[in-house]
C-alpha cells in the first residue's frame, strides 16, 4: 500500500487499520496530505469506528449522504473522523445502493450522530436501521414523503399544503408533572425553535427540543449556484458566522483546487476570524449577565462591540465582516490607517474588556446565579461530541486552530483554556479567556503581517474532486466538505455547524435545573437557529 | 366626622397622577445610571393612552375572572391609597379602615391577579401566579409586621393616628424598631413592585417573569388598568414608607394651602428619595435565584419581628 500521500502523523493510524482490517478497503485515497478517504462497505462502519475512537482517540465529527447515483449508480454516506493528535481527518465513504436505500444507525454507539443520521433519512429517504429514535428530524412531520436533497428532487418543487399527522412529543407523567411549551415564536429578535420542558413545579425533569423551523434548503442551493456565488451564500448560513463560514467554504474549495491562498491573505483571514470571536464572545458575556437581570454589565458589553463593528466596517466595508472572503483569499487590502484603527481597537479593548470582566466579577449577585447553573458533566459532554465553547468548558480542549491549523494560525501557538465544572460561570469564563487570546493573537498577526498579493485566481475546479474546508469559529468548528461538478459548480456542498452538534446538549444541561434558570443556559451556549436548520 | 369629599377627589387625582411619573422616573433614572438614554419619565402616560386606546385580545379560554381581575386590581389599588395620608392627616378614607384594611386591599388585588394570570390557561400566566403567590406568603406577614412595630408605638393601626403620632414631640426617628422595620418594608417594597432582585420589570424573558406573566395575556384597555394599578400599588407602598417612617413635612387637613404645598414638595422629595434607593438596588445587583428569593424575603421577615420585639426592648 502506498502511503506516501498520507502525513507522517497519520502513517502509523493508517498502517494499524491495514492491519486490522486487513483487505477490507476497497481503495485508499489520499486527496491530501491531512485527508484520508477509505472506500469501504457499511458491515465495516461500526468496528472501523469503534476501533478508531477507542485507540486512536478518534471523534466522529460529521455523517452525511451524498446522491452519487449520477456515475457512481449509487448513494454515498460520509463518516469523517477527526485525530486531533494527529491532525488529519479520516473519512469513511460507503457505498448505499438505491434498491435497498437503507444504513446501519450508529447512534447507539456514538449518540453524538444522533440528529445526524436523521438528517441523512430525512433529505435522501435512505431508512435507518436499529436507531433508537428514528423520527423526522431535519424535516418536520408535516412533510409529505419527498427527500429534497436528492438529484431528482427539482429546486423548484412546490410542495403541495400539508395534511397529516403533526408532531406528537413524548409523555411525561407522573404526579404533579405538566408541560410548558415555548416557542417556536419566541419574544425578542431570535429565530424560531421550540421547546417543551416537562416540570415539576419549577424543576426541570425533562426538555423536548424541535428545531429546523428555518430550513432554507443551504445545501441544495449551493448545488445550484457557480462555485464563486457559493462564497456569498455561505456567509449566510449563520449570520454571526459570516466570515468563518465563507471561510470554511473557501478553504473546501481552495483544497479541491489543490491551491492555497497567498500569506498576506491568509493573516487577514485570522484577523477576521478572532474579530468575528471578540465580538461575539463579548456581546454573549453582556448577553448571560442580561439574561440574570445585571443590565449594566450588559450595556458595557454592548459599547465594546459596537467598538468593534465600527472597526469591522472600517477594515471590510462591513459590520459583520460580510463580503470580506472570497476564493483564493480576501476581496479587501488594509493601509497602513486600517492597520492603525486595528491597534488603537486592541489596545482600547483590553483595559476596556478587563474592567467588563471585574464588573462582573465583583457582581456577587451575578456570579451567585452562573456558579452551578446549567452543568454539562464531561461525560456527557464527551458522548454527545459536544464541541466549542461548550466543550471547552466540559472538558474538551477540541481546537482546530491548533489541531487543524488553518489560515496563518500555523504560525503561532494558540492556547486552548480548558475547564471540566461545565456550568454557566465556565462557559463565561472560557469566553473571558479566549477574549484575551484573540486580543493576543490579532497583535501577533498585525506585526508580522506579510506583504504580496491578496488573492490567487482559483479559477475552473476540476469536477469530481472532493475536499474539507475547515474553521474553528467562535461557536465551535465548522466543517464544509464539497465535491466538485463539471461547469465550475458543486455537486454536494455538507455544511456541519457546530450548533448542529451541541444543540443535544442543552437538555442534558437543563436537567435539575429550575424553570427560569433556562434563559442564562441557553444563552450561555448560544447556538445558531439558522446554522442547524440551514 | 365624615369624610371630606374634596379630600377624597384631590388624594384620588394624586394618586392617579403621580404613580405613572413615579414609575417613569424609575425607568429613566435606571437607564441613565446604566448609560443609556433612557425614555422620559412621562412616557408611561402615553404607553398608558395607547393602550387605553388599542384593542383588546382576549383568549377563548378565558372566563369573566379574566375581565374583572384588571378593576379589582385597580380599585383596590386606588382604594388602598386613599387610606394612607399623602399630604396631609387624616387620610381621605381613614375613617373605612386603617393598616389592616390596606394590606387586605393589597392581598385582594393580588388574589385576583393571580387569578387573572391562571384564568386563560397560559403556561406563563400560570407559572407567574405560582411564584408571585410563593413570594407573597412570605412578603405579606413581612409587610404586616412592619406596620405593627409602628403601629404599637402609636397605640392605633390607624395610618393616620400612626403619622401623627409620630409627628409628636416623643418621637424619635432613629428609633431602632423604626429603622428595622423601615428596612423590612423597604425589602417588601421591592418584591411586592416586581423589583430587581426579585422579579425584572423590563425582562422579554417569559421563563423568568413573576409580575409580567400574569400580565402578558392582557392587553389594551385590561393592560392599562394592570399596569396603572401596579404602578398605583407601588406608589402606595412608597409613600407608607416616606410618611410612615419620615413624616417631615406631613401637613393636617386644617392647614391652609401654604402648608400643604410645603407637605407636597416634602412628599415628592422623600418619592424621589426612595425611586433614587430603588434604582440604586436595580442597577447594582443581578436577580436572585427563583428559590433563593424567599431567602431574601425571610429576612426582611427576622428584620420585622426584630423591630417588633425591640418596641418592647427600648421602651
Amino acid at each position: 500500500m502506498n502511503l506516501s500521500g498520507v502525513s507522517t502523523e497519520l502513517r502509523p493510524v493508517v498502517e494499524d487499520l491495514n492491519r486490522r482490517f486487513e483487505g477490507r478497503f476497497n481503495a485508499l485515497v489520499t486527496p491530501r496530505l491531512n485527508e484520508v478517504y477509505f472506500h469501504v462497505t457499511m458491515d465495516l462502519v461500526p468496528g472501523f469506528c469503534a476501533h478508531l475512537c477507542r485507540k486512536w482517540k478518534a471523534r466522529l465529527v460529521t455523517v452525511f449522504a451524498d446522491d452519487a447515483r449520477i456515475g457512481h449508480g449509487v448513494f454515498h454516506l460520509y463518516y469523517a473522523l477527526a485525530l486531533d493528535d494527529a491532525h488529519g481527518l479520516l473519512v469513511l465513504r460507503v457505498p448505499v445502493s438505491p434498491e435497498t436505500p437503507q444504513f446501519v444507525a450508529l447512534t447507539n454507539a456514538i449518540p453524538a450522530v444522533n440528529w445526524q443520521e436523521r438528517e441523512i433519512q430525512d433529505w435522501f429517504g435512505l431508512r435507518l436501521l436499529g436507531h433508537p429514535n428514528p423520527r423526522r428530524c431535519a424535516l418536520h412531520d408535516d412533510w409529505p414523503a419527498v427527500h429534497p436533497l436528492r438529484k431528482d428532487f427539482d429546486l423548484n418543487t412546490v410542495l403541495p399544503p400539508f395534511q397529516g399527522e403533526r408532531h406528537k412529543f413524548r409523555p411525561v407523567e407522573g404526579e404533579g408533572v405538566f408541560q410548558v411549551p415555548v416557542g417556536p415564536v419566541h419574544a425578542g429578535i431570535i429565530e424560531p425553535g421550540h421547546f417543551l420542558f416537562s416540570v415539576a413545579g419549577e424543576p426541570v425533569l425533562y426538555l423536548q427540543l424541535r428545531l429546523f423551523y428555518v430550513h432554507k434548503g443551504t445545501e441544495k442551493l449551493f448545488e445550484h449556484l457557480p462555485i464563486p456565488h457559493g462564497v456569498r451564500l455561505a456567509e449566510s448560513i449563520s449570520g454571526d458566522s459570516s466570515f468563518a463560514h465563507a471561510t470554511a467554504f473557501c478553504h473546501a474549495i481552495e483544497r479541491t483546487a489543490g491551491a492555497q491562498a497567498p500569506p498576506r491573505a491568509r493573516v487577514l483571514r485570522s484577523v477576521c476570524l478572532e474579530l468575528e470571536r471578540l465580538y461575539n464572545h463579548i456581546a454573549d458575556i453582556g448577553a448571560i449577565c442580561t439574561d440574570v437581570a445585571f443590565v449594566t454589565a450588559n450595556m458595557h458589553a454592548m459599547r465594546l462591540k459596537e467598538q468593534i463593528l465600527r472597526v469591522n466596517e472600517h477594515l471590510t466595508g462591513n459590520r459583520l465582516l460580510r463580503g470580506m472572503a472570497c476564493l483564493g483569499g480576501v476581496r479587501f487590502d488594509w493601509d497602513a490607517d486600517q492597520i492603525r484603527t486595528l491597534n488603537g481597537l486592541v489596545s482600547d479593548l483590553r483595559p476596556e474588556f478587563d474592567s467588563l470582566v471585574q464588573l462582573v466579577e465583583d457582581s456577587s449577585s451575578t456570579l451567585d446565579r452562573l456558579d452551578t447553573t446549567g452543568i454539562l458533566k464531561p461525560e456527557v459532554a464527551r458522548d454527545l461530541g459536544v464541541v466549542g465553547i461548550a466543550g471547552r468548558a466540559s472538558g474538551f480542549a477540541y481546537d482546530l486552530r491548533r489541531d487543524f491549523p488553518h489560515a496563518a494560525y500555523d504560525q503561532v501557538q494558540i492556547r486552548v483554556p480548558v475547564y471540566r465544572v461545565g456550568d454557566v460561570r465556565h462557559r463565561l469564563r472560557v469566553r473571558v479567556d479566549e477574549v484575551h487570546e484573540s486580543l493576543r493573537l490579532i497583535q501577533t498577526f498585525v506585526t508580522k503581517l506579510p506583504g504580496g498579493p491578496l488573492r490567487i485566481d482559483i479559477g475552473e475546479v476540476p469536477p469530481d474532486r472532493v475536499a474539507f474546508g475547515y474553521v474553528e469559529g467562535w461557536r465551535g468548528e465548522i466543517f464544509h466538505w464539497v465535491r466538485t461538478a463539471p461547469n465550475n459548480r458543486l455537486a454536494r456542498c455538507r455544511v456541519k455547524d457546530p450548533s448542529l452538534q451541541n444543540w443535544p446538549a442543552l437538555s442534558e444541561a437543563i436537567l435539575d435545573n429550575i424553570v427560569p434558570d433556562f434563559p442564562v443556559i441557553n444563552k450561555s451556549f448560544n447556538l445558531s437557529y439558522s446554522g442547524t436548520d440551514r | 366626622m365624615n369624610p371630606d369629599p374634596l379630600a377624597i377627589l384631590l388624594q384620588t387625582l394624586l394618586l392617579l397622577l403621580l404613580a405613572p411619573l413615579v414609575s417613569g422616573i424609575i425607568k429613566n433614572w435606571k437607564a441613565k445610571l446604566q448609560n443609556r438614554r433612557g425614555p422620559r419619565p412621562w412616557q408611561v402616560y402615553l404607553d398608558l393612552a395607547k393602550f387605553l386606546r388599542k384593542d383588546m385580545v382576549i383568549s377563548e379560554h378565558a372566563s369573566w375572572i379574566f375581565s374583572f381581575a384588571p378593576y379589582v386590581l385597580f380599585t383596590s389599588a386606588l382604594l388602598a391609597g386613599l387610606m394612607v395620608p399623602t399630604l396631609a392627616t387624616p387620610a381621605p378614607l381613614s375613617l373605612f379602615g386603617g393598616a389592616l384594611a390596606l394590606i387586605g386591599l393589597l392581598a385582594l388585588g393580588r388574589f385576583f391577579l393571580a387569578l387573572g394570570g391562571l384564568d386563560p390557561a397560559s403556561a406563563f400566566g400560570g407559572m407567574g401566579s405560582s411564584r408571585d403567590m410563593t413570594l407573597s406568603a412570605i412578603a405579606e406577614p413581612a409587610l404586616m409586621l412592619a406596620i405593627f412595630t409602628v403601629a404599637i408605638t402609636a397605640g392605633s393601626t390607624d395610618l393616620s393616628q400612626i403619622c401623627r403620632s409620630t409627628q409628636s414631640a416623643t418621637w424619635r426617628l432613629l428609633n431602632p424598631a423604626h429603622v428595622l422595620a423601615f428596612a423590612a418594608m423597604f425589602v417588601v417594597l421591592l418584591a411586592e413592585t416586581g423589583r430587581i432582585p426579585v422579579d425584572n420589570p423590563a425582562t422579554h424573558l417569559e421563563l423568568t417573569m413573576v409580575h409580567e406573566a400574569m400580565l402578558l395575556e392582557y392587553s389594551g384597555r385590561f393592560l392599562a388598568l394592570m399596569e396603572w394599578g401596579a404602578s398605583i400599588k407601588q406608589l402606595v407602598l412608597m409613600t407608607l414608607l416616606a410618611n410612615v417612617f419620615v413624616p417631615v413635612g406631613l401637613a393636617v387637613s386644617e392647614a391652609g394651602p401654604g402648608a400643604l404645598a410645603l407637605s407636597l414638595l416634602a412628599y415628592l422629595a422623600k418619592l424621589l428619595a426612595l425611586a433614587a434607593a430603588v434604582v440604586l438596588v436595580e442597577t447594582t445587583n443581578a436577580k436572585l435565584r427563583l428559590f433563593r428569593v424567599p431567602d431574601l424575603l425571610s429576612a426582611a421577615f427576622v428584620l420585622a419581628t426584630l423591630a417588633l420585639l425591640s418596641t418592647f426592648l427600648f421602651q
